[in-house]
């Protein structure tokens, strides 16, 4: 018992100090992505709505490999993110909301992450993220986005090609319609969430490596394809995110993505799909075959965008076609099906006044085919049916540059609320228990 | 799908992951020595190009292409923009855009939009490379004119050719050209979005945008008078 406590002590003075020596270097060095700001010399609202959404320039920015310059490049290319909260769920959680919280109420430093990003070289650039979780108590990589970029010229118009590398499909992406980066941007580590989800939101994210190649004909038409396979479980260690209830692609798992863009005055509007297919071993267990999960996404985007107005809406369904041969094997038994489907839909609608003021509402809602093993419930639907509406307030005070002695300090402070219609195959009180009150400060620099 | 996609669904949406991993806290070491690294080999590439671009020696057409395809970005292809926060470039004066830029690059001017976008935009080009963006925009053909109310129009042109004597507004003919085709460092508005020419009158009228002759000319403007100058010369 003292020995885990000793050990436990050890660890966290480790890790604070690792925190520590980061944010020192970077606050006697560095600047915003922050750092993106440094590099450009741009405002944070040149490249985000609201951030992290991104605005044409942002998208170009991003497709270009992260390597437009013109700032104080000079810098070393740090930032520093932080995001504290405070949560109230309807109901308490028995037990504790997470291993050293309450069960309700609870302040948490949620995520500390240090950034690194921008040119590296001549068209090659990043966007790298290591974080430490304040809830799980763990360091691990985060969102990492590295990529080459060219511009050529293709049937009369600019096309800018591209090749990126990363750790999560659709980190890449450039629209906020997509997993990654979509809404909610930021949701609570201490409350309940719903159960299902299909892989492409996040199911294989940080644990894989993936390799896409890009096109953006004309400012008009996206192409990219690519591939994502598993990292062993020990280069999984090695970046902080292994489990052994992680599951495992087997092979190259195929990913695409389409998307065509119209930009008119002050207006974008996107049409896209996306999508991808893995044969994966559920957690590792070999020697029973491989799930076959195939993900098709449909998503688009509209962006009004002015100094003093701004209204953006985000759309998105993904359709997911599981064949569970392995997970339904009785010696398995993780699902009590064979097959099963499973829908997620996302839409959202914001506006920001002055970049400064920004009202959200988002609404999703999960269905699919019940089974018994993997959702099973209290009132026997066993059904991943999920349906949340959650509205937010946020106050983005510095998105035109920050105070005199620090101009890169970004910051978002907001309340957002979750009220659950339906929670995990249940609805009434069972589900709106669940409901969840989350405020935030949210800064980097 | 399987039983750990409840982790992965929170952590996806969550500004990056999380997990309940409980492993190696050498991790923390790693990162941190891979990123001071990787710093170390990306401030090298950047503080070299930054002390080449302050040095201001001749820069090549390929650095020049490169800076364009930067410029176009919010510019629009050739410098026809789509968004009216950003002006139309094409056919702009050789003069006023070297002029503009140098004045992004010294903060001396300093309308918000240039704040946001442009100090960063200007801060390392060189006067090699401004040279020659001028030279690029300036030659491209001008972007399309802006069909507008034929009403508002018409009260801005008379404003552009005659202006308001009994206020003491100038024709802003006499300088800007018959065509609004502008000459040397007096811009040219013909085919200008409505929106950036209103944003500018506005900006010269409370000094948010320092010039003295344009303060003394649009200040005593009404705002419907900056409407109908704008649709006025955006149509040409």
């Amino acid at each position: 018992m003292s020995c885990v406590r000793t050990r436990s002590k050890l660890r966290h003075a480790i890790i604070f100090a690792g925190i520590t020596v980061a944010w020192l270097v970077s606050i006697q060095s560095a600047g915003a992505l922050p750092l993106y700001a440094r590099q450009t010399g741009q405002q944070c609202a040149a490249c985000h709505n609201g951030f992290p959404e991104l605005t044409p320039y942002g998208r170009l920015f991003k497709l270009n490999g992260y390597t437009f310059g013109g700032g104080q490049s000079g810098y070393l290319p740090f930032a520093v993110m932080n995001f504290s909260s405070f949560t109230h769920t309807q109901a308490t959680q028995p037990g504790g909301a997470a291993p050293h919280f309450a069960a309700n109420d609870n302040f948490a430093a949620d995520q500390t992450s240090l950034f690194y990003g921008g040119e590296i070289a001549p068209n090659l650039g990043a966007f790298a993220q290591v974080t430490y979780d304040g809830i799980g108590r763990v360091f691990s990589w985060d969102n990492t986005d590295v990529r080459y970029a060219r511009t050529a010229n293709i049937f009369g118009a600019e096309t800018v090609l591209g090749v990126s590398l990363n750790n999560n499909p659709t980190v890449q992406d450039l629209w906020n319609t997509t997993p990654a980066w979509s809404f909610p941007f930021v949701g609570s580590g201490v409350a309940p969430t719903p159960a299902a989800a299909t892989m492409i939101e996040g199911g294989f994210a940080q644990q894989v490596g993936g390799l896409t190649a890009y096109a953006n004909w004309n400012r008009l038409i996206y192409l990219e394809a690519g591939g994502y396979a598993s990292l062993s479980p020990k280069m999984q260690s090695m970046v902080g995110v292994n489990s052994p209830t992680n599951n495992a692609i087997e092979g190259i798992a195929p990913y695409w993505r389409l998307a065509l863009q119209h930009d008119w005055d002050r207006n974008s509007i996107e049409a896209g799909t996306f999508g991808m297919i893995a044969n994966v071993e559920p957690q590792r267990v070999s020697g029973f075959g491989t799930d076959r999960l195939t993900d098709i996404g449909i998503d688009t985007q509209y962006q009004f965008l002015s100094d003093l107005n701004s209204f953006s809406v985000q759309a998105s369904a993904i359709f997911e076609d599981q064949d569970l041969n392995a997970s339904s094997n009785p010696a398995v038994g993780f699902a009590a099906n064979a097959h099963n489907t499973l829908r997620s839909y996302h839409v959202k609608a914001s506006y920001y006044y002055k970049q400064t003021y920004g009202v959200t509402l988002g609404i999703f809602h999960i269905s699919g085919t019940p089974d018994a093993t993997l959702y099973p419930n209290t009132s026997g639907t066993n059904s991943p049916n999920s349906t949340g509406v959650i509205t937010e307030l946020d106050y983005i005070p510095f998105n035109y540059g920050g105070p005199d002695f620090w101009p890169w300090l970004n910051m978002k402070l907001g309340v957002q609320y979750t009220f659950y219609p339906e929670f995990n195959g249940v609805s009434g009180s069972a589900a709106t228990n669940n409901n969840t009150l989350y405020t935030f400060v949210w800064v980097a620099f | 799908m399987t039983k750990s996609l409840p982790m992965a669904h929170k952590s996806a949406h969550r500004f990056g992951p999380a997990g309940f991993v409980r492993e190696k806290l050498g991790v923390a070491a790693i990162f941190t020595a891979l990123v001071v690294l990787a710093t170390g080999i990306g401030n090298e590439q950047s503080a070299g190009q930054s002390s080449a671009a302050a040095q201001g020696g001749p820069v090549t057409q390929q650095q020049i292409d490169g800076t364009v395809h930067v410029c176009t970005s919010c510019h629009g292809f050739g410098g026809r923009s789509i968004s009216p926060t950003f002006p139309n470039l094409a056919g702009q004066q050789h003069d006023y855009i070297v002029a503009q830029l140098q004045a992004f690059r010294d903060h001396t001017r300093a309308d918000p939009h240039a704040h946001t976008y442009m100090w960063g935009m200007a801060a390392h080009l060189s006067d090699a490379m401004i040279e020659g963006l001028a030279k690029y925009f300036s030659s491209q053909p001008p972007a399309a004119a802006t069909p507008g109310d034929p009403a508002l129009i018409a009260a801005g042109k008379k404003i552009f050719t005659d202006g308001i004597s009994d206020r003491g507004v100038p024709a802003c003919m006499s300088c800007h050209g018959d065509k609004a085709q502008g000459a040397g460092t007096i811009p040219r508005l013909a085919d200008q979005h409505p929106g950036y020419i209103e944003e500018q009158l506005t900006n010269f009228a409370s000094m948010a945008r320092a010039n003295e002759i344009m303060h003394m000319t649009s200040k005593d403007l009404k705002p419907e008078e900056i409407r109908a100058l704008a649709a006025y010369v955006g149509s040409l």
